[in-house]
């Protein structure tokens, strides 16, 4: 472990440390713009300069190249490095526009930030400025070509990280350029981490442009919830709209990206139309006379009709919180039956996955990038799990072999980022060094056996669960024999649902009354509801999930429920007895508009009370040990808690 | 469209390199010839040749200065504008051929016969001032010597 001086303080680090990072490890940053962690060493900005005092080296070197070796005295601060980094930055400067208050990027630019602190505040270069032709890249990405600092991250971020072709540098000297060959949308599923990774204002996300300043958003560390990955997010929110979604660095799950389901697929939040408003009988009511009625409505039917006929239908997209308070409700209601999923084969197949998994044979990430071998079961991977794309590029980089086994099966094939060799059936894949390979398949709708027939092979695995919050849902389902709603109906077991977050298809709606339904979106269950109960989305409420490999992650919540301010209905302003005025009201209150909604694990806490049930706690018993999870740690893989199966 | 014949050969070219890239300068120069200068559609079909991305071939078509994507003249005049052709007073040189071809850089005589434009050392130091005209390098240039060479490189035309 080498042991070097920066600034007089002693610090040792792991071999193969750059100084930048050694210095970064007790606090002192050092300018750099070309450098990120998660790219390769390019070396090409020459910021990070500092002075070799002693040691093996001596003079000015750049600290993101330099690794940090026994006997290094390091100066940051040397007069010498500090006006080669005040020359650096003034020469990457002399041709940008100085439009930072025209720059969505502004206030959260490392260019900003770097070139304060690397000295530089007075402009002396009075020549002309090269100027750039901007490009149309799709609607995710604004391009602003003159604020190019060529640090070539995007480039080693597009093409080597993340296997794009559609996008790289082009030209040379004074003239490089980043962009496409023709303007148009790029291609890759990725693209959207230009924004995180450039380190100035070149792209920004048009989704969310120039809408509010990084000091006037509210976040919290969040986690992703379009598919089983979990990759942590930060969601940006201004004025309950939430403005933009970027990535949040966790190495055990996504690293420091995202891919752009996460980023960009955010409309769903900030919908006006999203049903806000308690109800009964199609007629808003209050908060508490909905949940009143609907523990009545519970109350009656279960003494009219048996617990028996009746089930609680929860779904994927609950929080752990959530599925965990559903099975106590359905006790308070004097045993009602359960549901996590309406289709029997998604169940089988995910409670299977969960089954299978323990500390030993679920992949880490790691796992992924540095096997042997890779198998993808007729698995979408870009549909199911897109950051692991990223993991296995990475394996294949280093020289894995990878295989698609029965792909001909999947759909619209989309590209993946590396090469792979398809066959039929898991037999033809070359399983010998099965500790270093890993099969990554889907988990829904997969026969058990099949599962079973993987994991037997030694490898280690990734099964892909159906929802952001499958496998907390398989480990209830099996924990409380769970029955699949389809199942349910087929039999004409029950005849009463009450809906939580859960997406009933409308043939088996159809055959069933429902009672009550909680959700934040729209959808055949809300409109058929006598009664119903609005909930928080994730970025609006606190809780927990648990991804595809078992590891449990919370999220907290971002900013309050309700109507964004932008484009809100004067309606809200108005009151009943007078004309709608255009202005907000000139008196205060205290409500928000829209802003009813509760988390759906709340409402059921709310339900259990009132039908008679002790006022209780999700994560309580045995998932106690979870209340204590880091929403900004990396989270914790349940089995080190006894808590698998 | 590029013949067959020309195809063929540089798929021969291409499958006789160990990475396709690395044959990607001997397409591209090849179509070059073809076309008089390296038009888009060149550039995809050296992509589709290659197996590399239309953005990735102009990658490397725009950082080479002997591959041009614009239409250029008959001959290409590359002249010297690096440091021992400096020494050696190639801003005069430079100027010298701006005004008896009547164009700046990058400009294309009236009659297509030159297009004019600076480039990087040829490692033709020991001669300088130095620049090359159709691929044929000459040193120790004097206007006059410039004067004979472009009469000669028209004649040869
Ligand atoms: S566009 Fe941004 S990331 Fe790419 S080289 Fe320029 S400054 Fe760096
Ligand atoms: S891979 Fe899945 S969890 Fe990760 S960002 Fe994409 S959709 Fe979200
Ligand atoms: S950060 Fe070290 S040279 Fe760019
Ligand atoms: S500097 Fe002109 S040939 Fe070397």
């Amino acid at each position: 472990m080498p042991k070097l001086i920066i600034d007089n303080i002693p610090v040792e680090v792991a071999p193969g440390t750059s100084v930048l990072e050694a210095a970064r490890s007790v606090g002192i940053t050092i300018p750099h713009f070309c450098y990120h962690p998660a790219l390769a060493i390019a070396a090409a900005c020459r910021l990070c300069a500092v002075k070799l005092l002693d040691g093996p080296v001596k003079g000015i070197q750049m600290s993101c190249a330099l690794p940090a070796q026994d006997g290094m005295v390091v100066s940051t601060t040397d007069p010498e490095a500090l006006k080669m980094r005040a020359l650096v930055i003034e020469w990457l400067m002399l041709n940008h526009p100085h439009d930072c208050p025209i720059c969505d990027e502004g206030g959260e630019c490392l260019l900003q930030d770097f070139t304060i602190a690397g000295g530089h505040s007075r402009r002396r270069y009075q020549g002309k400025k090269r100027t750039f032709q901007n490009q149309y890249l799709g609607e995710g990405i604004h391009h602003e070509m003159n604020r190019c600092i060529e640090c070539y991250r995007c480039v080693r971020f597009y093409q080597d990280y993340a296997g794009g072709t559609d996008f790289g540098v082009m030209g040379s000297a004074g003239r490089v350029y980043f962009g496409r060959f023709q303007e148009g949308p790029l291609e890759s599923p990725f693209s959207g981490n230009l924004v995180d990774i450039c380190p100035t204002g070149v792209f920004t996300d048009k989704t969310g442009r120039f809408r509010a300043r990084y000091w006037d958003y509210q976040f919290a560390p969040s986690i992703c919830q379009h598919c089983s990955v979990g990759c942590n997010t930060s969601p940006q929110n201004f004025q309950r709209e939430t403005i933009k979604i970027v990535g949040r660095r966790n190495d055990q799950v996504n690293g420091w990206f995202i891919c752009d389901r996460a980023r960009f697929d955010k409309s769903y939040l900030n919908d006006p139309q999203r049903p806000r408003e308690p109800r009964l009988d199609g007629a808003t009511c209050g908060y508490d006379v909905a949940v009143d009625a609907a523990a009545k409505s519970i109350a009656e039917f279960v003494r009219n009709n048996g617990a028996d006929n009746l089930a609680l239908v929860g779904s994927t997209r609950l929080s752990l919180e959530g599925m965990i308070l559903l099975v106590q409700l359905a006790e308070a209601a004097g045993g009602a039956r359960l549901c996590y999923y309406d289709d029997p084969a998604q169940q089988q197949g995910s409670v299977a996955a969960a089954k299978l998994l323990h500390e030993e044979s679920a992949a880490y990430v790691k796992d992924i990038e540095q096997a042997q071998w890779v198998s993808l079961h007729a698995v979408d991977l870009m549909e199911e799990g897109p950051m692991l794309a990223l993991a296995v590029r990475k394996a294949y980089l280093a020289g894995a072999q990878v295989f698609l086994v029965a792909g001909d099966a999947l759909p619209v094939q989309s590209t993946l980022p590396f090469k792979y060799t398809a066959v039929e059936t898991l037999d033809q894949v070359p399983f010998e060094g099965g500790g270093k390979g890993v099969i990554i398949c889907g988990a829904g709708s997969k026969d058990p056996d099949l599962l079973a027939e993987m994991a037997s092979s030694g490898a280690k695995l990734v099964m892909l669960q159906p929802g952001a919050n499958g496998f907390a849902a398989a480990l209830l389902a099996q924990e409380h024999a769970a029955v699949p709603l389809a199942e349910l109906v087929s039999s004409r077991q029950v005849r009463g649902v009450v809906c939580f977050e859960a997406d009933v298809p409308e043939v088996l709606l159809s055959e069933l009354e429902v009672l009550a339904s909680a959700d934040w979106r729209r959808g055949p269950v809300e409109a058929t509801s006598p009664i119903f109960l609005p909930t928080t989305t994730w970025v609006e409420s606190d809780g927990t999930t648990i991804n595809y490999e078992g590891r449990a992650q919370r999220f907290q919540r971002t900013r309050v429920a309700g109507l964004p301010l932008k484009g809100l209905d004067p309606k809200y302003y108005g009151s009943a007895t007078e004309a709608v005025a255009l202005h907000p009201p000139h008196v205060h209150r205290k409500e928000v508009p829209g802003g009813a909604e509760r988390d759906a694990w709340r409402v059921m806490a709310q339900l259990i009370e009132r039908l008679g049930g002790e006022a209780v706690e999700p994560l309580t018993g045995k998932w106690h040990a979870l209340k204590s999870l880091d929403p900004e740690g990396e989270g914790a893989r349940i089995f080190e808690m006894g808590l698998g199966e | 469209m590029i013949p067959e014949t020309l195809k063929t050969s540089l798929q021969a070219r291409v499958a006789s390199a160990i990475t396709a890239r690395e044959a990607a300068v001997d397409v591209m120069k090849e179509l070059q010839a073809h076309y008089g200068w390296l038009t888009d559609e060149a550039v995809e079909e050296a992509a589709a040749l290659l197996g590399l991305s239309p953005l990735q071939v102009e990658e490397l078509a725009t950082f080479y200065e002997m591959i041009y994507r614009r239409p250029v003249g008959k001959k290409v005049i590359h002249v010297c504008d690096s440091i021992s052709c400096w020494c050696a007073d190639c801003d005069k040189l430079i100027q010298y051929l701006k005004d008896k071809l009547g164009v700046g850089l990058g400009g294309t005589t009236a009659d297509g016969m030159f297009t004019l434009v600076p480039c990087c050392c040829m490692g033709m130091c020991g001669d300088s001032p130095a620049m090359s005209v159709g691929g044929t390098p000459y040193g120790r240039l004097t206007p006059e010597l410039v004067d004979e060479i472009l009469e000669m490189e028209r004649k040869k035309a």
